[in-house]
């Protein structure tokens, strides 16, 4: 389970130092805050667990710096600087550990980076964790892995990542009660299962196979999801990264989504969720049962310092700021000066 | 000048009167006394009136207030409105009732302005005010009609009154 992650001087970030919930932690905050740079950031960290590649390598990877030029990564400024991330991580037995990525402006290959902290116990305790990016890539998976992996395509490696982990063919035995259940309501919502041919997705249903080119963007987020707990991929100890789940997602599948969400939360899976949706947002604050673990995270930008900061709490009502609450406050701010004129003022 | 009603001291510093409109003791001259909804507070301003209904959610959720009886099976409980349903229900007879009881006392003869200030965020205040509106209904809701019932509905938390309202201020009591 992560455990937090503090960046200096990486990306958009002077300094940020957040702890995770081991449940659900929102990420919100209006663009360029840096809110899918922590999702990448740890995502990176888990995929090493499994995949062994090397954690410089990685972030380089799923960051994709222009020429892959990993020393962009560190903050700019006028002179040469360095950067750092770190990130901790509660082992099964409670020990926790810590890896950190060391860069210099100028360095130009993940090969110069600096990892140091416990990367061996790091490496040796594997967990599955899988990216959701904003893009969907399920309708144009047939042929992608194969182009990613012989040509330099400009994609991050995320979603080289999501359509390996789509790919992945069902867990053998039979599907545990809980993990049906999820399965169900999925079916339901969308109307039918996935199954795949030669790379291509399908939603099979009565009617009969329906591409996932001609199936609605949101159909297909079900339906990857249905993948990931039907492959296991989503299993207890686990981490889902989803950024920005709300794109292309019908208001009314978000108390689904968000239903599953919180279910495999309490089935052990830890969960990362960026999100502009005041819908998707509220959904949560609605299905927090008593014994949930959840965390909201607001990323703002200082009004005098132009600094990224950050604030964590543990309800909808104590987040502040809220980004999403605040546009809706200056629509209500505009609404009262025209209808209101100077009244009250 | 200062009324205190549900929770809240508002301090209307331009009114000319403001006093507490469904006022319950017999004794105060502005005694409601009347068989009917009844908002808050009215303010009286140079050119407008100020209706102004204030609710602490879900703690005022009752139900049975709209039928004015007690729902006593299930059959009951499954036909009482929606929360969302029943709060709009309730503010918009409480404006119509107020503005019936105004007119009898021959004090329509300004435009009214419907405020609501409400427990709720701001995206479900937006929610609120939208079907409000439509229902009151604000300005005229027919060609024939030659004056407006309410002239503007406003739905807010307290945050965004003091941001918009700076000569109301409005504070929770218990907060003083």
């Amino acid at each position: 389970m992560m455990k937090s992650l503090k960046f200096q001087n990486f990306t958009a970030f002077d300094l940020l130092d957040i702890s995770f919930s081991p449940g659900v932690n929102l990420l919100i905050g209006e663009n360029g805050t840096g809110k899918t740079h922590v999702l990448k950031a740890v995502y990176a960290a888990c995929d090493i667990t499994k995949s062994k590649k090397g954690f410089a390598e990685k972030i380089n990877d799923v960051f994709y710096p222009s020429g892959k030029q990993i020393g962009r990564l560190v903050k700019r400024a006028k002179t040469s600087s360095n950067g750092s991330l770190e990130i901790s991580r509660a082992m099964p037995d409670g020990k926790v550990v810590s890896i950190k990525l060391s860069l210099t402006s100028h360095m130009l290959t993940p090969n110069k980076a600096k990892v140091t902290g416990a990367t061996k116990i790091w490496l040796e305790n594997p967990f599955e964790s899988v990216f959701i990016p904003v893009k969907d890539m399920m309708a144009n998976a047939p042929a992608f892995r194969s182009l990613y992996a012989t040509r330099n395509i400009h994609f991050e490696e995320v979603y080289a990542d999501i359509i390996d982990r789509a790919f992945l063919p069902a867990l053998k035995g039979p599907t545990e009660h809980q993990r049906s259940k999820l399965l169900g309501i999925l079916q339901a919502a969308m109307d039918g299962k996935v199954i795949t041919k030669n790379e291509e997705f399908f939603l099979k249903n009565k009617q009969g196979e329906l591409e996932f080119t001609l199936l609605a963007e949101g159909f297909r987020k079900l339906g990857l999801l249905w993948l990931l707990i039907q492959n296991g991929t989503l299993l207890s100890g686990s981490a889902l990264f989803w950024d920005e789940p709300e794109t292309n997602l019908n208001p009314r599948l978000m108390q689904t989504v968000v239903n599953i969400l919180m279910q495999l939360q309490r089935l052990g899976v830890q969960i990362f969720v960026s999100t502009h949706d005041y819908v998707l947002l509220k959904e949560f604050d609605l299905a927090t049962l008593e014994g949930d673990q959840i965390r909201y995270h607001s990323l703002y930008r200082d009004n005098n310092t132009s600094k990224i900061l950050h604030k964590s709490c543990d309800t909808l009502a104590d987040l502040d700021p809220n980004a999403i609450d605040a546009t809706f406050g200056s629509i209500i701010d505009r609404q009262v000066s025209k209808d209101m004129g100077g009244l009250g003022k | 000048m200062i009324v205190v009603a549900d929770g809240y001291r508002f301090n209307f510093k331009d009114a000319i009167n403001v006093f507490k409109f469904d006022e319950t003791d017999p004794a105060s001259q502005t005694f409601h006394g009347a068989p009917m909804k009844a908002v808050d507070i009215i303010a009286e301003l140079s050119d407008v009136y100020l209706f102004i209904e204030v609710k602490e959610y879900p703690a005022s959720y009752d139900p049975d207030a709209i039928t004015g009886e007690k729902a006593c099976s299930e059959i009951d409980c499954q036909k009482r409105p929606k929360h969302s349903e029943w709060l709009k229900n309730t503010l918009k007879y409480k404006f119509r009732d107020s503005f019936l009881y105004r007119y009898a006392e021959d004090k329509t003869e300004k435009p009214v302005y419907y405020l609501c200030l409400l427990n709720f965020d701001n995206a479900l205040n937006s929610v609120m005010q939208k079907n409000l509106r439509n229902e009151l209904p604000v300005g005229k809701a027919s060609a024939r009609w030659v004056k407006t019932l309410a002239q503007s509905c406003q739905v807010l938390n307290l945050e965004a009154w003091n941001r918009n309202f700076p000569k109301w201020p409005a504070q929770k009591v218990s907060a003083e």
